[in-house]
């Protein structure tokens, strides 16, 4: 283990290091904890000049449901869930079928197709956005949740792609030619052999895009023009312009709408960070 | 049952040839182990005979039917994998009635083949376990009751015994064995293992570099093989080679000379070699013979630079005069040490002759 | 049978392409069309609505006559340096944090935490700790300089203070890509390089960096691209101001394009195929790395 483990270090070091660590992870969420206390001040402290200090109260509830009473936000946490769930369904459900045909057939133009995902995935989201609004504008979805969705299904089955492909690959590839010998359709094997072994991949998978979708801003800005299915993220935004220096009631809706993915982090944790971190450790 | 025929079969991957060009008869119900160096080509013989690798050229018959175009599942044959490839999230039972279940097997039928190699091969109690709650002596039997309910022609092993440990890999040796006696199968079989190749086979294929050195039973291959490849690859410790000069050949004789100032006769059928050829000696470290006093024929000294007591037999390891490395097999009582002088002998009946350039062999069937 | 052999015909030759049919089908009308049609909407002077009229190059003329191409560039550059301190950055809280203490684990979900949130919320968060009268930071400067800093309103500071923001989260990003890959050290040859004398940096440098080298080139991935990505964080946190100082290519081309005043389809499309342009240079990298791997085995 590198570095040399704390506890072999001389007891000096041990206490220090003991001490560093929730001092570092302070100043490093600093920022964060700013907003959280901000989010239950009442808006006298903030009046009175008072940002740093010790809440004069505890106005969890009355800030909170202010944001919901004075604002639209429990309509765009609807939306992002609209847009987001399907999005998941879609983008795992079709990256499922080309990473395995990308990670288990030999042709020619096999590295070709995958390069393109890969490729495409990389790319500037602003070189698609006029083609693509004005397609989803003929495509009578303009400032619809289904033009949205159609649009990040598309774009996240590149990225969906690389992971599925890369993750088929390390499976034992004996276990499909077994099948193959004794007979088993090309289907069949997908769906009764490699599904199984793929719930890891489209668990982490799911928690990943579930999170790029959530966070999305720029779509969000582009494809949804008005309140009935605009996303959370876009959303923020306008109450941001609503609100001004209503800090408390900005900081407390910053937090709601952070929390679908907090939470599914927490809960999804392993899934998540193996996700994130594939190609990290072999290549 | 049946038999399987290569006809000059190729196979290449892209530019690079594997597969040079074989030609092969195995006859029904045969046991045809595949045996030969890393990367040779064993596996990807036994793929293309499974009809996972396609046939680059040349072709194949299984049971006299060309096999160019027929699928893997059509071919009549089952295949046994060196990882076992067992569906890790499916019982065994479920495994094993896999392939019968998506080929549309009727559920009784598939009970009572699943329940015949259960029985054939004591997995009864193992029956409702997934792959990752069993042993590696009964995965592989899982895989290989996967390949019985198939009931196939031919049964294709690759190395299926290299993930387990001795113990179980003797084991596991006779009990395929008789499944061969019991099923009467056509069965191939890749294997680095000496011990296995020489107790299963009815039939050795020696492989090197993607063409066919030999073909034979175990003991033709021990006692004739047909070049210097075959002699050194067959049995273990491997074959001594010791270069020797053609002193004089006349009535079925040559007389040779040996590194130092040994010479010796050995009689020799067809051709003779002109005096003056440069050729190499091949005699096993079991043939070569401790203690014969110098001047008898065949006699030899080295100097012993290891020496591995073993208990039941000792072997030295020494150098020749002119640095030639040769191992013997000793008494197991031996007390010679590293260091020594070894007298040696070699007895004329058990050395081959082969062909310094072309190492062919020229002489020494042993079993004539 | 000598001679050529017919191609089998079967399901393994068709298999594959059905099973790629329906995500190649929507990449390619979502991301790899528009891409060329972007392109050729470029050579067009094009309100959005009305008729298309053919000017050739003419915006890739205008766009080298106009301040806020040069600023946004100038922008995009300084945003890929900057966000590149990710990496070793990244790397730091990942080596503080490769201990095996009680509470560890947490203290690592706890580090990530800000790549979790939505920039959106990491602007938010930092407009309220930059901003003037208030805000955590122009406090601290105050009480060490005597006079507050109002970070986002000044032009010299407001795309420091937006890619500060931006750091924030790419660094937690980083590090875990890091602590993955100090994961999977095998603890054998770091105890081996141990008995050969390694240490500290040496060791660091010659033993573990090497090792890390996977991790390494997806977080170069990772940083390149959202460097030349960031939109939000612009967005949230000065609209692109102040004056204009804070635009990036991809910020401009929206203001141009597809924000509520913007009809300049054909000057905005321009933007994008520099951007994509210079994209495309790192993207040809990473691809060709990837592809050396791939043929590595
Ligand atoms: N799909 C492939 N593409 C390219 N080369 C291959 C492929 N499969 C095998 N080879 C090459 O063909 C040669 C023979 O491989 P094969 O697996 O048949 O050897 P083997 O005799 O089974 O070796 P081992 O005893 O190690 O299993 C090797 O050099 C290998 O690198
Ligand atoms: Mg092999």
């Amino acid at each position: 283990m590198f570095p040399t483990p704390i506890a072999r270090t001389a007891p000096w070091v041990q206490r220090i290091y003991k001490w560093l660590l929730p001092v570092a992870l302070v100043l490093w969420l600093l920022p964060l904890i700013g907003i959280a206390v901000t989010s239950i001040r009442p808006s006298s402290d903030l009046a009175a000049g008072n940002y740093f200090g010790w809440p004069s109260g505890f106005n969890f509830i009355e800030n909170y449901s202010t944001v919901f009473e004075n604002s639209n936000i429990g309509w765009y946490i609807l939306n992002s869930f609209k847009v987001t769930i399907p999005t998941v369904v879609g983008a795992v459900g079709l990256s499922c079928l080309t990473g395995y045909a990308l990670a288990v057939y030999k042709f020619r133009s096999n590295l070709i197709v995958f390069f393109m995902f890969v490729a495409g995935n990389f790319v500037p989201f602003q070189i698609l956005a006029i083609p693509v609004r004005n397609l989803t504008l003929s495509l009578g979805m303009y400032n619809t949740t289904t033009g949205l969705v159609m649009f990040h299904v598309a774009f996240q089955t590149g990225f969906c792609t690389l992971f599925m492909r890369n993750f088929i690959k390390g499976l034992p590839f004996a276990l499909i030619e077994s099948a193959r010998v004794e007979g088993v359709s090309e289907w069949k094997i997908f769906w009764h052999i490699v599904m199984p072994l793929m719930r890891p991949a489209i668990a982490a998978l799911s928690v990943l895009i579930f999170t790029f979708i959530w966070n999305d801003y720029f779509w969000a800005t582009v494809m949804a023009q008005s309140a009935d299915v605009r996303p959370v993220t876009a959303g923020m935004n306008e109450l941001k312009g609503q609100w001004k220096v209503a800090w408390e009631l900005i900081a407390a809706a910053s937090i709601i709408a952070a929390l679908p993915p907090v939470a599914m982090f927490f809960l999804m944790q392993k899934h998540f960070i193996a996700g994130l971190t594939l190609g990290a450790t072999k290549g | 049952m049946a038999t399987v025929t290569l006809r000059n079969a190729r196979k290449s991957f892209g530019s690079v040839n594997i597969i040079k060009g074989v030609d092969l008869d195995i006859a029904d119900g045969e046991f045809c182990v595949f045996v030969g160096p890393s990367g040779c080509g064993k596996s990807t013989l036994l793929r293309m005979i499974a009809g996972l690798e396609d046939i680059t050229s040349g072709s194949l018959q299984i049971g006299g039917r060309e096999m160019a175009d027929v699928e893997p599942a059509d071919r009549g044959v089952a295949m046994v994998f060196q990882s076992y490839a067992l569906y890790p999230h499916m019982t065994v039972r479920e495994n094993v009635g896999f392939g019968l279940k998506m080929t549309g097997h009727s559920k009784a039928d598939i009970e009572k083949r699943t329940e015949r190699a259960a029985s054939m091969l004591q997995l009864g109690p193992l029956m409702d376990r997934k792959p990752s709650q069993l042993s590696g002596g009964q995965r592989q039997r899982v895989a290989i009751g996967r390949a019985i309910v198939r009931e196939p022609d031919v049964f294709l092993f690759d190395e299926p015994l290299s993930n387990l440990d001795a113990a179980l890999r003797v084991q596991m040796r006779i009990e395929i064995g008789k499944l061969h006696n019991d099923l009467k199968s056509t069965m191939i079989y890749v294997t680095h293992d000496q011990v296995e190749a020489m107790t299963m086979a009815d039939k050795i294929v020696v492989l090197h570099g993607g063409i066919i050195e030999q073909v034979g039973s175990p003991l033709e291959l021990y006692h004739r093989p047909r070049n210097m490849f075959v002699a050194g690859f067959i049995g273990s410790p491997k074959m001594n080679f010791i270069p020797v000069t053609v002193q004089a050949a006349r009535d079925g004789n040559v007389m040779l000379s040996l590194p130092g100032d040994g010479r010796m006769t050995i009689p020799m059928k067809g051709d003779l070699p002109a005096a003056g050829t440069r050729l190499t000696l091949g005699c096993r470290p079991e043939h070569v013979a401790i203690g014969k006093e110098a001047a008898a024929s065949g006699a030899l000294q080295g100097t012993i630079r290891v020496a591995e007591y073993l208990g039941s037999e000792t072997m030295f390891y020494a150098s020749l005069a002119d640095g030639t490395e040769i191992a013997v097999k000793g008494d197991g009582l031996a007390a010679q040490k590293s260091g020594d002088i070894l007298p040696l002998s070699l007895p004329a009946a058990a050395c081959h002759l082969f062909d310094a350039q072309s190492n062919a062999i020229l002489n020494g069937d042993l079993t004539r | 049978m000598a001679g050529l052999r017919r191609k089998r015909w079967n399901q393994r030759t068709y298999a594959p392409w059905l099973f790629l049919a329906p995500g190649m089908l929507m990449f390619s009308i979502y991301v790899v069309f528009p891409i060329f049609q972007s392109i050729w909407i470029s050579f067009y002077d094009w309100d959005g609505l009305g008729p298309k009229t053919w000017v050739g190059l003419d915006n890739y003329a205008n766009l080298l006559d106009d301040e806020s191409f040069y600023t946004s560039l100038q922008n995009n550059l300084i945003w890929l340096l900057l966000y590149l301190l990710a990496i070793p950055a990244g790397l730091a809280v990942a080596l503080f944090l490769n201990q095996s203490v009680t509470g560890i684990r947490l203290y690592k979900s706890l580090f990530f935490f800000p790549f979790v949130i939505s920039q959106v919320v990491v602007g938010l968060i930092f407009s309220w700790f930059y901003a003037p009268d208030f805000g955590l930071l122009p406090k601290i400067i105050g009480f060490l300089t005597g006079s507050e800093i109002a970070v986002l309103a000044d032009e010299r500071y407001a795309t420091y203070g937006v890619i500060a923001a931006g750091l924030w989260p790419q660094i937690a990003y980083c590090m875990i890509l890091y602590l993955t890959g100090l994961n999977n050290i095998n603890p054998e040859q770091v105890e081996a390089a141990r008995m050969d004398n390694a240490k500290g940096w040496s060791m660091l440098w010659h033993i573990i960096i090497p090792q890390l080298r996977p991790a390494t080139f997806i977080a170069m991935v990772v940083t390149v691209i959202g460097a030349l990505r960031s939109f939000d964080l612009i967005s949230i946190m000065t609209v692109g101001g102040p004056y204009g100082s804070t635009r990036v290519l991809s910020y401009f081309m929206y203001e141009q394009a597809l924000s509520e005043y913007g009809v300049a389809m054909g000057y905005g499309a321009a933007i994008a195929v520099v951007l994509f342009a210079i994209m495309l240079v790192f993207i040809s990298i990473f691809i060709v790395r990837m592809l050396q791997q791939e043929r590595n085995g």
